[in-house]
């Protein structure tokens, strides 16, 4: 017992030896088959909390790469998720103009006028001068000196006149613009004027030329004369906000405040309406002179 | 001496679940994996001598031989049989650095080899083509992970080595 027990390595390693080869031999021989049994029914258990663990080890592995699968996933989702909120933008954008397009069908059939509707492309594209840029030119019939309308808050208001036309663009000069000069009148009194911007920025307008006999009060609304020939008469123009009587004249001046927001509005009608010829030539001769 | 075991037990039976599960197939190079468990048995028996690194070898192998469904000791023999050898001369001829060890494992590993192919021959079928597909891959690998897995089991077995008084 104690040269085993000194020779513990040597004695360990001719028993493993002795074992292996006997195994190894058992396999290779028609004996095989009784000796897996047995050797089987040894090592089953060890397969056995092998393959549990194997199981569960694969299983947890499995979540690991999984988990790299689904943050791709994800990242893709994420990607995709944008494509559609954008697209969901979009269709409610398209919403929004449908409904706008329907209601400025609407409003055409509402105008009295023949009139061609246009949308607005670009506003004030210079810093010193409000003009308005359309999407209709003299393609679709318009002329320079054409009435502008539009319709806000369902009322119909003078938007500004045509002041360049191209093959599919015209420039329009709103009535903010110190550019254009409309005729109209006080809707409850009847006193007459002459309507231009205030300034070459500002959003209001002055009416000049009103009779100092005239009694103008806040609120008083401005409509278009009709004369001069451009504007059909009686489209809203806007309401005083103030007035008051020029020293050196024999007329009173009225702030006005247009009723179109030319920061809002986004469709225009051109009234399809030629200038009186013979107005026209007189203002021509006019200028000449 | 119990945390040894303890230690032993779970080297062994990790190095099995990563040579035997195919999750670990990315281990894979020039087709081979490498022998973790000889390598621990290799540990075992450079560290704590013969006898332990033969018995660590043969249980080791043994378990080596059922999850690969091998011929009962053909996977074992090679694995007691050199931590045998090792656990004689080992010290004695090589120093513990990182150049020795993975020296050691890269002639342990090409001898493990050559009786695996032997005792193929013997018992089984063999190919003279295993000694470049398998024998020497293995070895290259073994050698290369040898160094910091040497380093790991260090740092586990630290402590016991020092109680024990193998250092």
């Amino acid at each position: 017992m104690e040269f085993i027990i000194r020779h513990k390595s040597i004695v360990a390693f001719i028993s493993f030896t002795l074992f292996c080869i006997i195994s190894l031999s058992v396999q290779s021989s028609t004996f095989t088959l009784t000796a897996e049994g047995i050797v089987s029914a040894l090592v089953s258990p060890f397969q056995k909390a092998y393959d549990g663990i194997q199981g569960g080890i694969s299983r947890i592995w499995a979540g690991f790469t999984e988990l790299t699968e689904v943050r791709d996933e994800l990242k893709m989702t994420r990607a995709k998720l944008q494509k559609y909120e954008s697209m969901i933008e979009e269709m409610s954008e398209i919403k929004r103009e449908n409904k706008r397009l329907r209601d400025l069908l609407a409003m055409q059939e509402r105008v009295e006028f023949k009139s061609i509707p246009a949308s607005i492309i670009s506003k004030d594209p210079d810093n010193w001068f409000r003009t308005i840029v359309i999407n209709k030119g003299s393609g679709d019939g318009i002329r320079v000196n054409m009435p502008v309308i539009a319709y806000q808050g369902g009322q119909l208001a003078v938007v500004g006149t045509v002041m360049e036309v191209r093959g599919g663009l015209s420039r329009i000069a709103p009535i903010i613009s110190p550019a254009v000069r409309i005729g109209v009148k006080l809707q409850e009194s009847r006193f007459p004027g002459l309507l231009c911007g205030y300034s070459g920025n500002s959003n209001l307008c002055k009416m000049d030329y009103i009779s100092r006999a005239a009694f103008i009060t806040f609120g008083d609304v401005v409509i278009t004369s009709g004369q001069g020939g451009v504007f059909p008469p009686g489209i809203i123009v806007g309401s005083v906000i103030k007035s008051y009587a020029l020293e050196s004249s024999a007329y009173q001046r009225a702030i006005v405040k247009p009723v179109i927001d030319y920061n809002l509005v986004e469709d225009v009608f051109v009234i399809k309406k030629d200038l009186d010829s013979d107005l026209f030539k007189i203002f021509e001769e006019e200028k000449a002179e | 001496m119990i945390l040894t075991y303890v230690f032993t037990g779970l080297i062994i039976l990790i190095s099995l679940l990563v040579q035997g599960h195919p999750s670990f197939d990315v281990l894979r190079i020039a087709g081979v994996k490498p022998d973790l468990i000889f390598i621990a048995v290799i540990y075992l028996s450079y560290s704590f001598g013969s006898f332990y690194g033969e018995v660590t070898g043969f249980i080791g192998g043994l378990l080596h031989d059922v999850v690969s469904l091998s011929p009962l000791g053909m996977l074992t023999f090679p694995k007691f049989a050199i931590a045998f050898v090792v656990g004689m001369y080992g010290r004695s001829l090589f120093k513990s650095n990182i150049l020795t060890t993975s020296l050691l494992l890269f002639a342990a590993s090409i001898v493990k080899g050559f009786i695996t192919l032997f005792l193929c021959y013997v018992f089984n079928e063999a190919s003279a083509s295993s000694v470049l597909s398998i024998i020497l891959p293995e070895a290259f690998y073994n050698a290369l992970l040898a160094p910091p897995l040497f380093f790991i089991f260090d740092k586990i077995f630290e402590g016991e080595l020092e109680k024990e008084g193998y250092r």
